[in-house]
């Protein structure tokens, strides 16, 4: 037989045999990894429909053939195929090293007969042993995905979660037929398609209209109506004829926060909401240039009325008086552009309030509170900016105590050099950085110091140099190095 | 023929083998490794207490090989002359007098240098040459040592008091350090057995100087794969704390990895492995098995080492550890 025959047969065959091990192993790896991604279709199959199971059993099918198809087309370097069959067999590399030698043109007398002897050993040889069989780690997790899939189609399926955004265009006329539908469909409230728009609930333009409850049923969960069923406009109609006239009562009980039941803090209270809708109200389906001012400027006062609420200083966000008297004026001139403007920026301000107030309030604690009523008699519009952080006694070093500068005073320093400082302070706790340099005689009372983290390091350069170069008798050297640990301790 | 060679060595191998440990009772793996390195052409520093045989065992090889024998034994007064040697004045028959030199004791086939470490580095330095060049130089005349030139050194690492431990220079010339070490107990008796009754182990010479030096150009002749070439190279490598792949036992303890020379030591005392095992090819099992006598006097550790009392060969043996499972992970058929 010619050179190298034998060891390519061999190599041939464990080539095959590893393509085969490594298929199974990323086959393997492959459907552990497509089970685990076809627990989502099921979990989800609300969403994803009868396609579901079918979905769940391709990724799984999917994950294996491809973890199959990369494991057989991996290449499979001859050396390293040789190195399995010496690793398995104990041949001390001579297969591996036959191959390598293979390739040399100009081998010697022991090149060949190393080749020679490698084939004579690769005869001899069970390969089926040379390449085990391999698992991966993900095959001891196979049970898991595998029983959650077998599970998840007895249980209900995963709510989907409400991901779509805020709507801020007027509702169109598709959105307003259900409103307009009656009576029984606005109590019942069927669940909401899967294809229908569902909005945040913070911004929905909710219809908070008292409903008519010919059957005496109790109000719906979430009827804004029952924020005013134990008042005596619980069964009035809002009129906005009368509310540009008058004023709705329902806004003059809004004002009133502290005698309205906390509903979760309804968005209905919110001062902006109901600015926002009575404008869209106004706006909608209306050319701007046919409003009429007087509607306008009624509703602009209504908006510069609530805008003195307490607790909204002049010249904050929360005061959109300026706002209102540029309407007014510009309405008093005619320019309707302008008035609409300004209420847009009346609006801006409204939401802004709105928005801090719900973001805060609900977090606040009583010392918050306290801060901002302190800061309100301050007169500073800005409660608690005056006061510290710190509490009694606390403060960084040097300084202590309740000194008005929390840094405390500056410390005096030794000395005018600004790399090397030693600062002569009070003694605190702890490890000490410094040692004395006098301690008896007249020295003794000079407050000498040295800065001993700088100086250590210094000499322990020079004593690991030393103990390098050989400096240092062996005898002595551990006495040199207990030394310089003793000093660390300190 | 050239199995034929391949037995021969073998059985010269064997047979040195036997020779020796009719006077050395245990140290096999001392006994083995200084044959590797008489083969591997290399110098052998031997360190232990005193006591344990090594001088024996360097004069029992000299016995057993058709060498010539020097023994020199290293004192602090001891200068390079009285090692390499001196020109001396002689006068002629015709009265004329001239310079002639007289050759020291390094002039022979097997050295030993006992207890190499209390002479002065001059001293130890004047044996430099001799090991790297086989030659000395003296008044400007290079004159070549005799060939083989195997130098066997001892010294003693427990009496530091007026020693001169050797630098790092005359340390990388030794192929291997060897460290021998405390009997077992058995072996212990049959020292007692033998040493303390009448009886008079002789030797045998069973291998010429020819031999010797043929010997040594077969195992220059063994071949070497490719992959394992390459673990021998990363081997060094990974003593080197620069080195960005060296594993982290060797950033923290290694201050001077291993020179070049360590890595032609492994490679020739692996070539020797394999060749005393009949096989025909080097294989990294090989490499493994001869790292540690190579690489235990080639690193130097640093503060933190020293400090510690970090023990070369334990850190070796880590950093071997290291070293072959990356090569196996390099090789891994099925995690790619």
């Amino acid at each position: 037989m010619a050179h190298g025959a034998a060891l390519g047969l061999t190599i041939s065959r464990l080539t095959r045999l590893i393509r085969q091990r490594r298929a199974v192993f990323y086959g393997v790896r492959g459907l552990a990894w497509g089970l685990c991604l076809a627990v989502v279709p099921v979990a989800l199959r609300a969403m994803v429909g009868p396609w579901a199971l079918p979905l769940a059993g391709g990724l799984a099918a999917g994950g294996a053939l491809v973890g199959a198809l990369y494991g057989m087309l991996l290449g499979v370097p001859p050396v390293d195929a040789l190195g399995v069959a010496d690793r398995a067999f104990s041949l001390k590399d001579r297969l591996a090293t036959a191959q390598d030698l293979l390739g040399r043109p100009d081998r010697g007398p022991l090149a060949d007969a190393a080749i020679k002897d490698a084939e004579e050993h690769a005869r001899h040889i069970a390969l089926e042993r040379a390449v085990p069989w391999r698992w991966p780690r993900e095959a001891k997790l196979l049970p898991a995905p595998v029983l959650v899939l077998a599970v998840l189609p007895y249980l209900p399926p995963v709510p989907l979660p409400d991901v779509s955004m805020p709507s801020f265009t007027p509702a169109t006329e598709e959105e307003k037929k259900p409103e307009a539908a009656g009576p029984q469909q606005a109590v019942e409230r069927p669940t909401p398609k899967k294809t229908e728009k569902v909005e945040r609930v913070e911004m929905q333009d909710r219809d908070y209209q008292t409903r008519p409850n010919p059957e005496g049923r109790e109000h719906a969960k979430g009827d804004l109506a029952a924020a005013f069923k134990d008042t005596n406009v619980a069964t009035k109609r809002p009129d906005f004829s009368s509310f540009l006239k008058q004023g709705d009562d329902r806004i003059r009980l809004l004002e009133r926060v502290d005698s309205l039941p906390d509903l979760q803090r309804d968005f209905t209270q919110s001062q902006y909401k109901v600015m926002f809708r009575k404008s869209r109200s106004l706006l909608s389906g209306i050319d701007p240039r046919q409003l009429t001012p007087e509607k306008l400027r009624q509703l602009l006062e209504e908006m510069n009325r609530m805008g003195r609420r307490p607790g909204t200083g002049p010249g904050g966000e929360g005061d959109w008086g300026q706002e209102m008297m540029e309407g007014a004026e510009a309405l008093d001139r005619g320019q309707m552009d302008k008035a609409m403007d300004a209420m847009e920026r009346a609006l801006s301000k409204m939401r802004a309030q709105e928005e801090r107030e719900r973001g805060g309030k609900g977090l606040q604690g009583g010392k918050d509170r306290g801060r901002g009523r302190d800061g309100e008699r301050g007169g500073s519009g800005r409660p608690g900016e005056d006061e510290p952080d710190f509490g009694e006694g606390q403060g960084s070093l040097p300084g202590k105590g309740t000194n008005p500068g929390w840094r405390g005073d500056p410390s005096a320093r030794l000395g005018q050099n600004p790399f090397d400082i030693g600062v002569e302070g009070q003694m605190r706790k702890g490890k000490r950085e410094s040692y004395d340099t006098n301690m008896l005689g007249k020295g003794a009372q000079n407050p000498s110091r040295l800065p001993s983290m700088s100086v250590v390091t210094q000499y322990r350069k020079m004593m690991e140099e030393a103990l390098a170069k050989e400096a240092i008798p062996l005898d002595y050297r551990s006495q040199v190095r207990d030394y310089f640990q003793a000093l660390e301790e300190r | 023929m050239t199995e034929e060679r391949i037995e021969a060595f073998v059985r010269s191998y064997g047979e040195l083998e036997r020779e020796v440990h009719k006077v050395i009772v245990g140290h096999d793996e001392i006994v083995d490794q200084v044959l590797v390195a008489l083969f591997a052409g290399g110098h052998v520093l031997l360190e232990g207490v005193p006591g344990l045989g090594k001088t024996l065992l360097v004069r029992t090889l000299a016995g057993c090989l058709d060498l010539s024998f020097s023994r020199i034994q290293f004192t602090p007064d001891l200068m390079p002359a009285d090692i390499i040697g001196t020109n001396i004045i002689v006068e002629d028959a015709d009265g004329r007098r001239h310079f002639q030199f007289e050759r020291g004791p390094v002039f022979a086939h097997i050295l030993l240098a006992d207890e190499v470490n209390r002479a002065t580095p001059k001293t130890q330095s004047a044996l430099l040459e001799g090991m790297q060049e086989t030659s000395a130089t003296v008044a400007g005349v290079t004159h070549r040592l005799p060939s083989p030139f195997f130098v066997l050194a001892t010294q003693n690492p427990i009496e530091m008091e007026g020693t001169y431990p050797l630098p790092e220079a005359q340390l990388d010339r030794f192929l291997f350090k060897l460290r021998v070490r405390y009997p077992a107990l058995e072996q212990l008796n049959e020292i007692i057995d033998r040493t303390t009754t009448s009886h008079d182990p002789s030797v045998q010479r069973v291998m010429t100087g020819v031999e010797t030096l043929a010997a040594r150009e077969l195992v220059r002749e063994v071949p070497m794969a490719a992959h394992v070439r390459q673990f021998a190279s990363t081997l060094v490598m990974a003593t080197h704390s620069q080195w960005e792949e060296a594993p982290d036992i060797t950033r923290r303890y290694i201050r001077y990895g291993a020179s070049p020379r360590a890595a032609q030591a492994l490679v020739l005392g692996a070539k020797v492995l394999a060749l005393r095992a009949g096989r025909f090819a080097v294989s990294v099992d090989d490499i493994k098995s001869i790292a540690l006598p190579v690489l235990r006097h080639r690193v130097i550790l640093n503060f933190e080492g020293e400090a510690e009392g970090i023990d070369a060969d334990r850190l070796l043996s880590e950093v071997l550890e290291a070293v072959e499972a990356s090569f196996r992970e390099g090789k891994e058929v099925f995690l790619r």
